[in-house]
């Protein structure tokens, strides 16, 4: 039994350093700061809002179809919401002030079927300041900012789905 | 970072037939500087490459408008060192003969939108399309943007100061672009 204790703990040490020295690149380890709360429709009108408490991880990415790295960075965002547990990591994917005839053919283009949010007006989008398009957020249970990803990433890599994995048992072990 | 970000790799696929069909760009052309520590592009655009976009993104004829009244140029960013590489376009400096010139800021064309009534969507999407004033580039990092000026008849030079490290403290650096000019739709 202390032999099983000692590996968890050393185990659980060992992932508690791998989230925040051995991060994938591009994802960078950020002071908590909130994430700003949105409400916002997908293409069908149906509503979606941040909640600031949750039992799992957030996944908040900002697109916008003149972006090349976001038309490179999108099928593999698909692959990696289809790999991904529903009730380990919640994603909202929103596109930045398009119209939805543009977000459609966009999609349909890259053959993606991704249930993207539109932030109509742009407004959700400045208030995440992101560092430019596209750009990842990833928000803890208790609804903080705690890592960005910069630019567009290969979400289909290993050790990209290796980190998410580990962030829900992670955190919410902290929290 | 394999990838510059926001508008500047689709305007390059953008810009790509209209360049390549051409060899007349003498008048205005791509600069690039590269060393160890940072690589900084620069791309001036013509009105018809800016139209094109914006038309494509739907803006309207007013907006299009105001766009041809000023110069384009396509900026991108690497930092290829594994310090932090702070960009503030405050530290640089654009001179002609016939002096001093100043980049278009965000606050003047949030200006120029609200006298053209330009919905906030447009707006948006033309914001993000800007190169941001300031940001700390990170080890690896690559961003770009457009930069605006006043339309200028002559060619001009450009220094851009960085400073270092996380700290602001490291060797600082300064990049020079001789003999900027803005591009003309004639030069395509």
């Amino acid at each position: 039994m202390k032999k099983i204790m000692t590996f968890l703990l050393v185990y659980l040490f060992s992932v508690n350093l791998f989230a925040d020295t051995n991060l994938p690149t591009g994802i960078i380890k950020i002071t908590p700061r909130p994430a700003p709360p949105f409400n916002l429709e997908n293409m069908d009108g149906e509503k979606f809002a941040l909640a600031q408490k949750t039992s799992h991880w957030r996944f908040v990415h900002f697109w916008a179809s003149w972006c090349g790295p976001c038309r490179r960075e999108m099928p593999t965002i698909q692959k990696l919401i289809d790999s991904m547990s529903k009730d380990s990591i919640e994603f909202f994917i929103i596109n930045t002030a398009e119209s939805e005839d543009t977000v459609f053919s966009f999609l349909g283009g890259i053959e993606s079927d991704i249930n993207t949010l539109l932030d109509r007006d742009g407004l959700v989008t400045e208030q995440w300041q992101p560092r430019g398009l596209p750009s990842t957020y990833l928000v803890d249970p208790t609804g903080q900012i705690q890592y960005v990803v910069i630019g567009g990433q290969d979400w289909q890599k290993a050790n990209y789905q290796h980190f998410l994995r580990q962030l829900p048992v992670n955190k919410a072990v902290n929290h | 970072m394999r990838h510059f970000q926001l508008l500047f790799v689709c305007l390059l696929v953008l810009s790509h037939g209209l360049i390549s069909n051409n060899q007349s760009f003498a008048a205005a052309k791509r600069q690039v500087v590269n060393n160890p520590s940072i690589k900084m592009v620069i791309i001036p655009r013509t009105s018809q490459q800016m139209a094109a976009f914006y038309e494509g993104r739907e803006f309207p004829a007013n907006a299009i408008e105001a766009t041809r009244s000023v110069c384009f140029f396509t900026i991108g960013i690497h930092n290829k060192s594994k310090a932090i590489i702070w960009h503030d376009t405050q530290q640089w400096q654009l001179n002609s003969k016939a002096g001093k010139i100043d980049l278009i800021s965000k606050k003047q064309w949030r200006q120029r939108w609200k006298q053209l009534n330009l919905p906030q969507r447009f707006q948006s999407t033309f914001r993000w399309t800007l190169l941001p004033k300031q940001l700390d580039f990170q080890p690896g990092e690559r961003e770009g943007g457009n930069i605006t000026i006043p339309r200028q008849a002559e060619p001009f030079d450009l220094t851009a100061h960085f400073l270092t490290g996380e700290n602001k403290n490291g060797k600082p650096i300064a990049l020079e672009f001789k003999n900027l000019r803005c591009a003309k739709d004639s030069d395509q």
